[in-house]
C-alpha cells in the first residue's frame, strides 16, 4: 500500500505561492480552501499513535465531523458525527469502523490534546477520465502563536496509482523551499504543546545497571512505580476511563511487593512507614476498581445473553454504574485526605533524598543481581514447596495463599527481571504466568461470585429493581462457578510445567554465585519476559486487599503486561 | 467480510446501479468495501471513472498469475475500492473451464483479502454461465434487481429454482428487491404486492425509475454521493438498510 508523503514549507515561503508554481508545472485542481478548526485525540497511553493512526474532531464553518485516518497511508478511515468530542468507543455509532477502533481502544477514553486552526488547501491530480490519482494538501497553521508550526504539504496517493504519486513525490523533492519527511501537522502540534507521542505506557520500561547496589537499583524501580502512579492519579481523580485507576492500582500494588522484599536493603523504619501507606491506599482503591471490573464484564457478557434478557443486565449494569460512583466519590475523598497527601509527600522526599545503606542494611550496597537472585531463588523455592502440597483436596484458602506466593515471584521478576539476560527470565515467567492464571481465575471466580450474591441482596433489599434482573446475575454466579472449577482442575498440568528442571536451572543461572551461573548483564528492555499477563492483583502480603482482577475478562489482565 | 453479488440473468435491470450505490453506502458507514466489477461492458468501472484494464487481464487472474490484490485501484470515495473490469473477462468462462474445480476460482481469488475489507461487490455480467456459477459459490448472498414485470419475476424463479437444485458448496442467500418501479403504474404497485407475499426473500424497499439513477453516467459516480438527497438515494439508503439486516 502506497505511503503518504509530507513536506515541510520553508518558514519564509508562501502556501499560496507555492501551490501557484506547482500548479504551472504539472495539472492539479484545486478544490475550495477551507478554514478548520481540528483537535487531535489519542488515549493517556497513546493507543492510536501507536497504531499509526490519528483521531480528530474538524470544525468548520460551524459544522463538525470526527475523522479517523490513517497516518501511514493518509487515508480516512472513518467519519463519526462530531457534535461532542469522542470518547469512548462504544459512544460512537456502530458500525464496522466503530468495531476496529473499539478494538484498539478497549475501554480506554479518548482525550481532546492539542488544538490547531488551520487553513486547507486540496489539489487532486486527474487522470484523463477526470479522476482522481493523487492529492495535494496543504495545511497552513491559522494564528500560529509564539510556537508556530510549519506549513506541511503532502501528497496522499490513491491506491493502485503509485507511479503517478512518484511523479508528483519527485516533483516535490526537487522544490527547495521544501524539506521532506516531515512529521503530520497534528503530530507537531502534539509535540509543540510538550506532548511525548508514545511516551506512557503500562508497562516497566526500565533499564537497571547490574553494576549497581541493591538499594540504588530498589530506588530506581520505586521511583519508577511512583511516577506511574503520579501519571495516572488525575484520570483517577476525573475516572475518565478504568483503566487509569487500573494503573494506578497496578503501581501501588507492585510498589508495596517491592517494599515487602526491601528488608535489609531499605532503612526499617522507612519500610514499615510506608507498607503501611501503600497498604492503606491499596484498600482506598480497592472498592471502585472491584465495581469497574463488574461494569466491563457486564457488557462482555450481555453478549452471551440471549435477547430478551439484555434488559434485565442492563438494570444490574445500572445499579453497579450507581455503586461505582459512590465508590468512586469516597476513592476521591480519600486522594483530597491529608493521609493521602502526607504519604505521597513522604514517600517523594524519601525516593529523591534517600540515606546511604548502613550495616543494618547489608544488601543494599551488595550487588543488585545477587540481591535480586537471592530473592528470586528463596520466593521460587517457597513456590515450589507449597505448590507440591496442593491435591484435589485442598482447602481453597491454600490455593489462595499459593497465588500470593506466585505473585511474589512474578514481581520480584518483573521489576528485577532487565539485571538479567531476558533468555534467562523469559521461561521463568513464561511458565509461572500458567500457574498464575488458574491460581488467579479460580480464585477471583470464587470472590466475584460472592460479590455478585452480595449485590443481589442489596438489590433486593434497598433498590427497586425488578427480581428478573437479580435473576440474570444468578446466571453470572453460575458462569464464574463453571470458570472457577475449570480453572482449578487445570491447576496440576500447569504447576507441573512449571516444577520442572529447565525452570529450576533457570532460576539457579540468575545468581552470580551459583555454579549454574549464566554471566553477563541482561538486556534491559526492563520487563524480562514480554508475556501477556493475567497474572491478577495483589501484592504477595496483601492478604486484607481481596480485590481480584477480571476471570470474565481474560484479554485484559489487572496486570498490565510487563 | 460478506461477499455480496449484484447478480440477475436478465441485463439492464439495474444491477450497476446497484453494486455501485450499495458499496457507495456502505463505504459511508464506515465499512472497507471493494466492488470487482465482473462485467467486460465495464459500467461499474465507469462510474467510478477507473480505465476498464486489468494488467494480465482474466487469465492472469484465473490462472493465479497475478493477484487480485495488484488490481485494486481506488476510487475518489473513502473505503471504496474497485478492481475494474477488463474487456478479456468476455473469456472468463474458457478460462475458468480450463481450471480445476472452476466454480470455486473466484472465491479462491476473494478469500485472500478476508482481512482487508468488510464487503466485497460483485458486479455480474448477466446470463447464467460459469463466471455466474464461480460466483455463487463465491457469495454470501445475491442481491437480485428484480423489474415488477411478470416476465422478471419468472426470471427470478427460475434463478432460485437452479439455485436449490444445484448441489452447491455452499449455497448464497438471496434477497431480491424491486428494481426500477414506477410509482405510478398500479400493475407495478399490484405485482409488488402479490409477490411480495409470496417471496419473503424479497425486501420491502424499492427502487424507482428516477431520472436521478440514469445521471448516474453524466455524474460518473454513485448517486448516493452527488444527490445524496434525492429520492433515488432515500431508496438505495432503504434498500441497504434492509439488506445489510438481512445479511447480517
Amino acid at each position: 500500500m502506497s505511503r503518504v508523503r509530507r513536506f515541510s514549507l520553508a518558514p519564509d515561503a508562501e502556501v499560496d505561492q507555492f501551490l501557484t508554481g506547482l500548479g504551472q508545472r504539472t495539472t492539479l485542481e484545486a478544490e475550495p480552501t477551507e478554514v478548520v478548526e481540528r483537535t487531535i485525540y489519542d488515549t493517556f497511553d497513546w493507543r492510536l499513535h501507536n497504531d499509526g493512526s490519528v483521531i480528530e474532531r474538524q470544525v468548520r464553518d460551524g459544522e463538525a465531523i470526527v475523522v479517523w485516518r490513517s497516518l501511514r497511508t493518509g487515508d480516512t478511515l472513518a467519519r463519526f458525527a462530531g457534535d461532542e468530542g469522542p470518547r469512548l468507543a462504544t459512544d460512537l455509532e456502530p458500525g464496522p469502523a466503530t468495531e476496529r477502533l473499539a478494538a484498539i481502544l478497549d475501554m480506554r477514553a479518548l482525550i481532546a490534546l492539542s488544538t490547531v486552526n488551520t487553513r486547507r488547501t486540496t489539489m487532486r491530480q486527474l487522470d484523463d477520465e477526470h479522476k482522481t490519482i493523487a492529492r495535494v494538501i496543504a495545511d497552513e497553521v491559522v494564528d500560529p502563536g509564539d510556537h508556530p508550526l510549519r506549513s506541511v504539504i503532502q501528497v496522499v496517493p490513491l491506491r493502485g496509482y503509485d507511479d503517478e504519486a512518484r511523479e508528483l513525490t519527485d516533483l516535490l523533492d526537487a522544490q527547495v523551499v521544501l524539506t521532506p519527511d516531515a512529521e503530520d501537522l497534528m503530530v507537531a502540534a502534539l509535540r509543540r504543546d510538550g506532548f511525548a507521542p508514545g511516551d506512557y505506557t503500562s508497562k516497566l520500561r526500565m533499564r537497571l545497571d547490574p553494576d549497581q547496589g541493591g538499594a540504588d537499583v530498589y530506588l530506581v524501580v520505586l521511583r519508577a512505580l511512583f511516577a506511574a502512579m503520579l501519571a495516572n492519579e488525575p484520570g483517577t481523580r476525573d475516572d475518565l476511563d478504568s483503566e487509569f485507576l487500573h494503573d494506578f492500582r497496578v503501581a501501588v500494588r507492585r510498589t508495596r511487593s517491592v517494599l515487602g522484599e526491601a528488608n535489609h536493603v531499605l532503612p526499617a523504619d522507612v519500610l514499615d512507614t510506608f507498607r503501611s501507606g501503600f497498604k492503606w491506599l491499596g484498600q482506598a482503591t480497592g472498592p471502585t476498581r472491584d465495581l469497574d471490573v463488574f461494569l466491563l464484564d457486564t457488557a462482555d457478557f450481555a453478549k452471551e445473553l440471549p435477547g430478551e434478557r439484555r434488559p434485565d443486565l442492563a438494570a444490574f449494569s445500572s445499579f453497579l454504574a450507581t455503586r461505582q460512583a459512590e465508590a468512586h466519590a469516597a476513592l476521591v475523598a480519600d486522594l483530597d485526605r491529608d493521609r493521602y497527601a502526607a504519604l505521597v509527600d513522604g514517600w517523594a522526599r524519601f525516593l529523591d533524598d534517600p540515606p546511604t545503606p548502613t550495616a543494618e542494611e547489608p544488601d543494599g550496597s551488595r550487588p543488585a543481581p545477587q540481591v535480586a537472585a537471592h530473592r528470586i531463588a528463596k520466593a521460587h523455592r517457597r513456590l515450589i514447596k507449597l505448590g507440591r502440597r496442593i491435591d484435589d483436596g485442598s482447602e481453597p484458602e491454600r490455593l489462595h495463599d499459593l497465588r500470593k506466593d506466585a505473585k511474589r515471584l512474578r514481581y520480584l521478576l518483573e521489576c528485577f527481571g532487565s539485571l538479567f539476560p531476558s533468555d534467562e527470565i523469559a521461561p521463568i515467567v513464561k511458565d509461572l504466568k500458567g500457574v498464575q492464571d488458574v491460581l488467579g481465575t479460580y480464585q477471583d471466580c470464587q470472590v466475584q461470585a460472592g460479590q455478585l450474591e452480595q449485590f443481589a441482596q442489596d438489590m433486593l433489599d434497598h433498590r427497586n429493581v425488578p427480581a428478573s434482573a437479580v435473576m440474570v446475575i444468578g446466571l453470572l454466579v453460575e458462569q464464574l462457578d463453571r470458570r472457577g472449577a475449570s480453572a482449578r482442575a487445570g491447576f496440576h498440568d500447569r504447576f507441573e510445567a512449571f516444577d520442572r528442571t529447565a525452570v529450576r536451572h533457570a532460576v539457579h543461572r540468575l545468581d552470580p554465585d551459583h555454579p549454574h551461573h549464566a554471566g553477563g548483564a541482561g538486556d534491559g528492555d526492563g520487563d524480562g519476559d514480554g508475556d501477556g499477563d493475567g497474572d491478577g492483583d495483589g501484592d504477595p502480603s496483601a492478604t486484607d486487599d481481596p480485590h481480584p482482577r477480571s476471570p470474565l475478562e481474560p484479554d485484559h489482565p489487572e496486570e498490565p503486561t510487563p | 467480510m460478506k461477499v455480496l453479488a449484484a447478480y440477475n440473468i436478465k441485463g439492464g435491470v439495474g444491477k450497476t446501479a446497484t453494486a455501485v450505490n450499495l458499496a457507495h453506502l456502505a463505504a459511508a458507514g464506515g465499512a472497507r468495501v471493494l466492488v470487482w466489477d465482473l462485467d467486460p461492458q465495464g459500467a461499474a468501472s465507469f462510474y467510478f471513472r477507473v480505465k476498464p484494464k486489468v494488467k494480465g487481464g482474466s487469465r492472469g487472474l484465473v490462472t493465479g498469475k497475478r493477484d487480485l490484490d495488484a488490481a485494486i485501484k481506488g476510487t475518489d470515495h473513502d473505503n471504496l475500492d474497485l478492481v475494474p473490469a477488463d474487456f478479456s473477462y468476455r473469456n472468463m468462462d474458457l478460462e475458468l473451464d480450463a481450471t480445476k474445480k472452476p466454480t470455486r476460482r473466484l472465491a479462491q481469488l476473494i478469500r485472500p483479502l478476508e482481512r482487508n475489507y468488510d464487503y466485497v461487490f460483485l458486479d455480474c455480467p448477466p446470463s447464467i454461465s460459469l463466471v455466474s456459477e464461480s460466483v455463487f459459490e463465491a457469495a454470501d448472498a445475491l442481491v437480485v434487481p428484480i423489474i415488477p414485470t411478470p416476465l422478471s419475476v419468472r426470471t427470478f424463479d427460475q434463478l432460485e429454482t437452479f439455485l436449490d437444485e444445484t448441489d452447491w458448496r455452499r449455497a448464497p442467500r438471496v434477497v431480491g428487491f424491486f428494481s426500477m418501479v414506477d410509482g405510478r403504474k398500479k400493475l407495478h404497485a399490484d405485482l409488488i404486492a402479490e409477490v411480495g407475499r409470496s417471496h419473503p426473500e424479497i425486501v420491502t424497499p424499492t427502487i424507482p425509475a428516477a431520472i436521478d439513477v440514469e445521471r448516474m453516467g453524466t455524474h460518473r459516480a454513485p448517486v448516493t454521493a452527488f444527490a445524496p438527497k434525492s429520492r433515488a438515494a432515500k431508496a438505495y439508503r432503504e434498500l441497504w438498510s434492509a439488506i445489510s439486516d438481512r445479511i447480517a
